[in-house]
């Protein structure tokens, strides 16, 4: 069994997919990952849309230029702004529904990573296309697509800054 | 090549010239590039071009354009390179 270090290490983002559904039921597991994140004051103002038409994904591809590599499902990952600003304030609505979708996502792609399946996070689209092709209410916005898929080919890792370079101890310029 | 493959595209477009007004700037430069593939892939499905020496140009875009969230320097080395190779082929 992977430890969870190594499946943080392995994932990437992938951007090359085969075009072979994922199960549905794998895909509400991944769901069920995402639920369990952290979440402000247990606010949970995300939801989950998944999808799995074609026609659908097609149209969102349109419109979301950060989709790439053809994937055979992706997740929509939503916020609602209406339940973050009543259980969370300002502060909820503005910032920490965005943080805890955030970590929804990791958890998401984490598992997926487990699972085989690769997945890539996506901010570029555009956010009204997608609220209308998903037939989203106004208070729901789209925040985060994940494209879900298993991958054409293994992605090579980025180059990524050393521990000791982006931390220090106890106070700023303190090195490790 | 049929209206709605030059509306997806033409919504890529859009899409993308909205996006890349808050959207960190190589992004533009790479939209740019993948719309070059996806143009020429929809010409070359419909037979509309047949030039080896641009799908050589295109294969290189395609191979290496998501180097462009990596490593700038090597994508800014790619976008050169394509540029000297449609030198060539530009009468």
């Amino acid at each position: 069994m992977n430890s969870i270090i190594d499946i943080i290490i392995k994932r990437r983002s992938i951007r090359h997919y085969k075009q072979e559904d994922i199960p549905k039921d794998l895909l509400l597991e991944l769901v069920k990952a995402a639920t369990w994140a952290p979440s402000a004051s247990n606010m949970q103002a995300w939801y989950f849309i998944i999808v799995n038409d074609k026609k659908v994904l097609n149209k969102i591809s349109s419109f979301s230029p950060g989709l790439l590599g053809n994937p055979p499902n992706v997740i929509v990952i939503c916020s609602d702004r209406n339940k973050a600003f009543n259980k969370g304030g300002k502060l909820g609505r503005d910032e920490l529904c965005l943080m805890d979708i955030s970590m929804a996502a990791e958890n998401l792609m984490l598992l997926a990573t487990e699972k085989g399946v690769g997945t890539c996070a996506i901010k570029s689209f555009n956010g009204k296309a997608i609220q209308k092709i998903l037939e989203l209410p106004d208070y729901v916005s789209p925040e985060l697509i994940i494209s879900i898929g298993y991958p054409m080919k293994e992605a090579k890792p980025p180059k990524r800054k050393t521990v000791e370079e982006v931390s220090f101890e106890n106070r700023w310029g303190e090195r490790i | 090549m049929n209206e709605q493959d030059i509306m997806k595209l033409f919504s890529y477009i859009a899409t993308s010239a909205r996006g890349c007004i808050d959207e960190p700037k190589i992004y533009g430069s790479f939209r740019l590039v993948e719309i070059m593939s996806k143009l020429f892939w929809m010409l070359k499905s419909n037979n509309l071009i047949a030039n080896d020496k641009l799908n050589r140009i295109i294969d290189k875009i395609d191979e290496k354009k998501y180097v462009c969230v990596k490593d700038e320097k090597e994508f800014i080395g790619l976008l050169d390179e394509v540029i000297d190779d449609l030198f060539e082929l530009v009468d």
